[in-house]
């Protein structure tokens, strides 16, 4: 009869989890073919574990691993495999400046919020210490041909504006960048060192005041196979991180 | 022969990711006290950096270390005696807190008292020196993943050294980006510069396993020895008025547990064992004439564990059985002397320091993928360390006192294991010409690469405990739960601060943390503790601290 999985919970028969404890740290749960990970007798967790060793079919139209998505709507979009779409021309769709410098103090770039190395959104980076190993704020990272045509050195108070919002920080100038594009790392705290902004006089935002989320057709797919709704499994792709902006240097006089 | 026991410590930059979980719990553990703000036994610097504090390792400033006189002898290179004598009392050549930052808080106390608004409230940076509203503009890290590196990389005295002494120069251009991280503690030196600097013979080196500890009680803050550490890991408490360092956690590591830094290590690169060395060469291996011979010099003070006439000599000078058993056992000596992939810091300043570091290979295999090439392929990788020369001239000048070839060796050293391992993991026939093209056996390599990639807690940290028949001489002087005012002390003695004796830092340590875990109080109530600063006093009335607060 089927293939023998309760063995994935052995040694864990007589555990139980209580709301006081997921109050006190965080709790693994018991492992289950249900999952794609085996923690079974302390094991370090990895995925697809179960999957690969106990040949369970990976929850997809095929029950293997595939980049092949056969969907009328991906079909007629042409997305059926993963392609390469370029940025969106966000000047001619929503009115945004032109990308680069345009002879005046600010310049148009691509705005994106990667996370910030090693933390996970202000978890082991908004903390004293940590902001004592960094810049000690909100920071944008900028190439130093982006920063010279703007007149911006290091640690200069900058603002990225476009139709979205506004956000205020300090410029990190790095020969790590490439042309054209500044990094705002994901979720630097708005409660730390965050002045008024010039452009609406009000406090300047975070990384994701800036950005806003685009939703197109082949992201209303649902209820077919692997492409259906489950808690924190299926959303839009991070296009809302492809957006441009305008960024200036501001006054260094800043007032909170 | 006089054989020594030494704790040492590896660390293998190529697993370094830079997240400071090191830096944060040495700190959270050792320095979180006020007086200490500044202070980082451990940091992790990216590289091409200043480092921490600014430019420390340019010795014709900061005049730390060891140098030859015209004799050949050793001498410090901030001067003999009478030199010292002079300067004394001032202690000319410092780095200054802007040389290390401006410590500083946040305001958060206005994040849930502020009133209604317009806008929510933020908390503004508030320097822990003046309390006053300052602009943060320079940190304790402030180049981390070469932030700011196109204006001030060439700050960087291995920058300028590498652009003066090289054919090849340094641009701080995308194309050419290389970075690493360089995570530093007290090297625990064999023949420390601090120790000798010290007018009050304070900083001692404990003959069991080599720690160097400061003696808290006979400090009298001459400062010195901030002066004659060339790694600048001496700091000054402006609290206490007296000196600390990293003390590489010796009440954890008496009792056989590792160092905090490499407990909480997340890249799992460090690893801790003992060292057996001839305590009667050391100065004369610090003498050796030319600086690139100093690695070998230092290499060969080192003493073949397994080597019977060793275990012999180390008994005579008292060095238990199961601390030789571990010695045997000792990652660090095999990563420095057996496989000889784990080189000195900065073997140039003379101090024969004793946390080795496996140079990086990452920068020279990143630029190879960036540049579209396979570079885990032997031919590939040896090429490239050839042709790379930037990245391997600035490690050449952190580690072999600017000998590339010695660098080189160890690279390639690194690069075959990679293209023998590859091959094993992906099912081929095993290519025994690659370690032998470095001079080693396949199954040497092997067992060099789980050291260096699996090693587990007991292989990585093999730290034999303390005897108690030693239990006297090892202890904190003046330091146990019976001390007089004991950890339940007020902070201060009965004419303030600065008298009585001072409280031992693990007391000082334990009741802070104590305070912060059963106060009801916010952590900076906003006053600087009694702490009476003179630095920005104009003259005018009274400064801060000098009297007590009113209470209202």
């Amino acid at each position: 009869m089927g293939r023998p999985l309760a063995d994935l919970a052995h040694g864990s028969e007589e555990k139980r989890i209580t709301f006081a404890q997921t109050q006190t740290a965080p709790v693994p749960v018991i492992t289950s073919p249900e999952w794609s990970g085996s923690e079974t007798g302390g094991r370090r967790y990895a995925p697809f574990t179960v999957n690969v060793e106990r040949l369970k079919p990976w929850h997809t139209l095929t029950g293997r691993m595939h980049f092949f998505l056969d969907h009328d709507w991906l079909r007629d979009v042409g997305e059926a495999l993963p392609i390469y779409r370029p940025p969106l021309d966000m000047h001619r769709l929503f009115g945004e400046p032109v990308l680069g410098a345009d002879g005046s103090r600010q310049i148009t770039v691509r705005y994106l919020t990667p996370h910030n190395k090693w933390s996970i959104h202000s978890e082991y980076q908004d903390n004293l210490f940590m902001l004592s190993l960094a810049r000690g704020g909100t920071a944008v990272w900028i190439s130093p041909g982006d920063a010279a045509s703007i007149n911006v050195s290091d640690n200069d108070w900058v603002e990225c504006v476009n139709g979205n919002g506004v956000l205020v920080g300090r410029a990190i100038v790095s020969h790590r960048m490439p042309t054209g594009v500044v990094y705002v790392h994901h979720a630097q705290e708005r409660m730390i060192d965050v002045p008024k902004s010039e452009a609406t006089g009000r406090r300047g935002g975070i990384h994701n005041s800036v950005t806003r989320l685009l939703v197109k057709p082949t992201h209303l797919i649902g209820g077919y196979a692997q492409l259906s709704y489950a808690f924190n499994y299926l959303g839009p792709t991070g296009n809302q991180r492809d957006m441009v902006s305008t960024l200036r240097k501001r006054s260094q006089q800043v007032t909170y | 022969m006089r054989v020594m026991a030494q704790m040492g410590m590896v660390m293998n930059l190529d697993k370094c990711i830079g997240c400071h979980t090191c830096s944060v719990t040495c700190k959270q553990a050792w320095t979180n006290r006020s007086g200490t703000e500044y202070v980082w036994f451990n940091n992790v610097e990216t590289r091409p950096g200043q480092g921490y504090p600014r430019r420390y390792e340019d010795q014709n400033t900061w005049k730390g270390g060891w140098t030859l006189n015209k004799q050949g002898r050793l001498k410090l290179k901030a001067g003999g005696r009478l030199k010292k004598l002079f300067g004394i009392f001032a202690s000319p050549i410092q780095p200054k807190l802007a040389d290390y930052y401006e410590p500083w808080t946040y305001d958060y106390e206005t994040l849930i008292n502020a009133p209604l608004g317009d806008d929510f409230p933020v908390a503004r940076p508030k320097s822990l020196i003046t309390g006053e509203d300052m602009k943060i503009s320079w940190s304790a890290n402030w180049d981390d993943n070469l932030g700011g590196a196109p204006q001030l990389g060439h700050l960087d005295p291995i920058v300028e050294q590498v652009r003066r002494d090289a054919e090849s120069k340094i641009k701080f251009e995308f194309e050419q980006t290389f970075m690493f991280y360089l995570p530093r503690i007290c090297e625990h030196c064999l023949n420390p510069s601090c120790m000798a600097s010290c007018p009050s013979g304070a900083i001692y080196k404990r003959s069991e396993d080599g720690i160097v500890l400061i003696d808290q009680d006979r400090c009298r803050g001459w400062r010195q020895c901030v002066t004659g550490c060339p790694y600048k890991k001496i700091y000054f408490n402006h609290k206490t008025g007296k000196a600390e360092k990293c003390t590489f956690c010796y009440p954890r590591v008496e009792v056989g547990l590792p160092t905090v830094c490499s407990e909480t290590c997340v890249g799992r690169l460090r690893y801790l064992g003992l060292f057996l060395y001839d305590a009667d060469s050391v100065t004369g291996a610090a003498a050796t004439p030319d600086p690139r011979d100093l690695y070998q010099a230092q290499l060969d003070l080192i003493l073949d564990p397994t080597d019977p006439a060793v275990i012999n000599a180390a008994r005579d000078s008292g060095i238990p059985a199961d601390w030789l058993d571990a010695a045997r056992r000792s990652p660090v000596y095999a990563l420095a002397k057996k496989y000889r992939v784990a080189l000195p810091l900065h073997p140039e300043y003379r101090t024969m320091p004793m946390v080795w570091y496996v140079p990086p290979l990452s920068p020279i295999v990143d630029l190879l993928r960036d540049q579209g090439h396979d570079a885990e392929r032997t031919g590939v990788l040896f090429g490239a360390i050839e042709a790379l020369r930037i990245p391997v001239e600035y490690l050449a000048e952190l580690f072999t006192a600017g000998d590339t070839e010695m660098i080189t060796d160890v690279l390639r050293k690194l690069a075959a294991m990679r293209s023998y391992l590859r091959d094993i993991n992906l099912d081929r026939m095993r290519d025994e010409s690659i370690p032998a093209s470095v001079g080693m056996s396949g199954d040497e390599m092997y067992a060099m690469y789980r050291l260096l990639a699996i090693a587990k807690y007991d292989e990585r940290y093999v730290i034999p405990k303390a005897h108690v028949e030693q239990a006297h001489d090892l202890e904190e002087i003046g330091c146990s739960l019976d001390f007089d005012g004991g950890p339940y002390a007020s902070e201060s003695g009965p004419f303030g601060e600065a008298s009585g004796r001072p409280s031992p830092v693990a007391v000082e340590t334990f009741q802070a943390l104590r305070e912060r875990q059963t106060t009801g109080a916010f952590a900076d109530s906003g006053d600087l503790h009694g702490r009476v600063n003179l630095l920005n006093w104009d003259g005018k009335g009274s400064p801060s601290g000098l009297f007590p607060e009113q209470k209202s």
